[in-house]
């Protein structure tokens, strides 16, 4: 091998581009973060108001005693799902296309896990006994019940906050020991407390890979095990409706759904915002999609398996939650089909498609929409029609409500915006350790990528 | 101590470091630093033993005890009985050990991580310089003596190593990062 030809854009230009996210705020960016704060302001004042009145001002009553929040927390733990399990599954199968979208789906995960958390304790009645969720020895033997599916709950969420949070933190390392080399003032500050005295010698990079490695092992079946504990709240009881043996993998198929939909919008609104077009190409959304494709088909055989049991065994009061569902809901359930999936299985089986970005944009919300629904129908319609026909009763979210879900969206939003001014939203490191690998030498009259598979 | 020499490109590095390996340093005293990770023996080769994962393994033994215990042993020690139901229950006391045993391996693989990595470490003896994030590359020696880092500090002048930028180590690139 002799003469290595110039790479096409050097180091610096790669570090200057994919730092540009840090660069200071902009106006808009104040703007943004303004209207963002006032609408998890207000959600916190609905909470506060709730709280020091009672429940009463929500739309819960009997039977339908968990209402939006515990929706919100459903759909919010599915949206956490994929973005630590997909960057795991593409670390951990080598695939290069993966570093540009790593962060983004990371960092979804841990902010996305941080907003599902609070709903159980907003969900609460009283809200100051939260410490009732948590597993410490019950000493005063009153409480904490370890046979409560909610306690479980907490458990699960913490490991998974935990995991995802020291995932996300180790995928960062590198990167900000780049950003502290040329960083000043309190980002010099943050990032090299951070960075931990960082300097990249061949024995650290050694340990981070083995240590990325048995994180990414480590951190799958704890995304797994968190959503199917969450489908066990509902299976595990004997609510018409919810108690059935496919719920865990259909929940889990369904929160992947709703997480590669999240990863792929968030791709999209960062590639815009901060100018990343030459890292986020049209061949990520491109393989992006297949996944969501592969992902909205098995999403639709669970939904179709789950339904036909019902309708085949024909048993009067599953079959009456079923009847009741369909036919007071019948929008949102045909929203709900359509979105997540009719609409995704026709349109991404093309490559068009899958490269078109507003079409993806489009794609993507609309499952979201639909994943929502569908936790809301799993929910209320089985809640409204148990067993008891004398109690059976809809259920209509207040103000209090609609207020907190609305600032859950807003504090996700506010969360991310301010992590993507201070942190780099793209792997830089594992970019450029790309465009090192891929870096081409002349052989002969032939040209060879640099390095050819792992070390 | 250590000695660095900074150097254009991975070529001249690993030019630097056969040098440094003919002039009579070990592979082991000789250490690569740079922003972007390559594989072993395109500039040094590395010292590859490494007990992380038996500390990961060890670390999720210990959570498995711990969850058992605080499930298990919580109910055994506070009884409260609920009808007939067992007073260990199974079901729980899986998912809680399941669940710590996981978040016992995660956090120790991190602290495995740093603990093998020695840091953290902010400042003290460790010879640095910014550019290496800018694609440069660094090679640094171990050495006993004064004496050592001359002859060392020799051959990297002679293999064209950068002068180091010791006190004003930002790049300010991003100009408008405050």
């Amino acid at each position: 091998m002799s003469e290595q030809l110039a790479p096409i854009k050097s180091a610096k230009q790669l570090n200057d581009e994919m730092l540009s996210s840090t660069r200071t705020p902009t106006w808009r960016w104040y703007a943004l973060a303004g209207i963002l704060g006032a609408i998890v302001a207000w959600g916190a004042y609905a909470f506060f108001y709730m709280v020091t009145s009672d429940m009463s001002c929500t739309g819960l009553c009997r039977p339908v005693m968990w209402g939006i929040f515990i929706v919100n927390f459903v759909f919010w733990v599915g949206l956490s799902h994929s973005g630590t399990m997909v960057s795991s599954i593409l670390r951990l199968s080598e695939a290069n296309w993966r570093r540009p979208i790593l962060r983004a789906a990371e960092a979804m995960t841990v902010f996305t896990i941080t907003v599902a958390g609070l709903f159980p304790i907003i969900h609460l009645g009283r809200n100051w006994v939260f410490y009732y969720l948590m597993p410490y020895p019950n000493q005063r033997e009153l409480w904490p019940n370890f046979r409560s599916a909610l306690l479980w709950d907490a458990t699960a969420i913490t490991t998974y906050i935990t995991g995802s949070t020291l995932f996300l933190y180790l995928g960062m390392l590198p990167d900000l020991a780049v950003a502290r080399d040329r960083a000043v003032g309190w980002r010099r500050t943050l990032y090299t407390v951070l960075a931990m005295g960082w300097r990249g010698t061949a024995r650290e990079w050694l340990i981070y890979h083995k240590a990325s490695t048995l994180m990414a092992a480590l951190v799958i079946p704890v995304a797994v095990s968190v959503h199917s504990i969450v489908a066990w709240d509902f299976a595990v009881t004997v609510v018409p409706g919810w108690h059935s043996t496919i719920f865990p993998p259909y929940f889990v198929i369904g929160a992947i759904h709703s997480g590669v939909a999240a990863v792929i919008t968030l791709m999209i609104i960062i590639r815009k915002v901060f100018h990343l077009e030459g890292y986020l190409t049209p061949l990520h959304f491109d393989n992006m999609g297949k996944l969501q494709l592969v992902i909205a088909l098995l999403w639709s055989y669970a939904y179709f398996v789950e339904v036909q049991t019902t309708w085949y065994a024909h048993e009067p009061i599953e079959w009456e939650t079923f009847s009741f569902m369909s036919s007071h809901y019948t929008g949102p359930l045909l929203t709900m089909i359509i979105g997540c999936s009719i609409l995704p299985v026709a349109l991404l089986c093309f490559k068009a498609v899958r490269r078109c970005i507003p079409a993806m944009l489009g794609l993507t919300l609309l499952i979201n929409v639909g994943m929502f629904i569908e936790r809301y129908l799993i929910i209320i319609p089985s809640l409204s029609h148990k067993n008891m026909p004398y109690v059976w009763r809809g259920y209509t979210p207040g103000w209090v409500e609609l207020s907190i879900t609305v600032a859950a969206f807003a504090g996700f939003a506010l969360l991310y915006t301010v992590f993507s001014k201070v942190f780099p939203m793209v792997a830089l490191t594992d970019v450029r350790e790309l465009e090192a690998r891929e870096a081409e030498v002349k052989f002969g009259r032939a040209k060879l990528t640099a390095i050819a598979g792992d070390d | 101590m250590e000695t660095l020499g900074l150097y254009n490109n991975v070529e001249e590095a690993a030019v630097a470091v056969d040098r440094l390996v003919a002039a009579g340093f070990t592979e082991g005293q000789i250490t690569s630093l740079t922003s972007v990770p390559y594989p072993d023996g395109v500039l040094v080769k590395t010292w590859r033993h490494s007990i992380l994962r038996w500390i990961t393994v060890g670390s999720g033994i210990a959570g498995a005890c711990a969850g058992f215990l605080l499930a298990a042993g919580t109910a055994w020690v506070y009884p409260v009985q609920t009808g007939d139901k067992a007073i260990v229950a199974l079901y729980p006391t899986g998912i809680i050990t399941y669940e710590i045993t996981m978040l016992f391996a995660m956090v120790g693989t991190i602290v495995g991580m740093f603990l093998e990595m020695k840091l953290p470490a902010w400042g003290g003896d460790r010879p640095y310089d910014a550019r290496i994030s800018e694609g440069y590359v660094g090679i640094c020696v171990r050495v006993d003596d004064e004496k050592g880092a001359e002859r060392a500090q020799q051959v990297m002048k002679e293999t064209g190593a950068l002068p180091t930028i010791k006190e004003a180590q930002v790049i300010p690139a991003l100009e408008d990062t405050a």
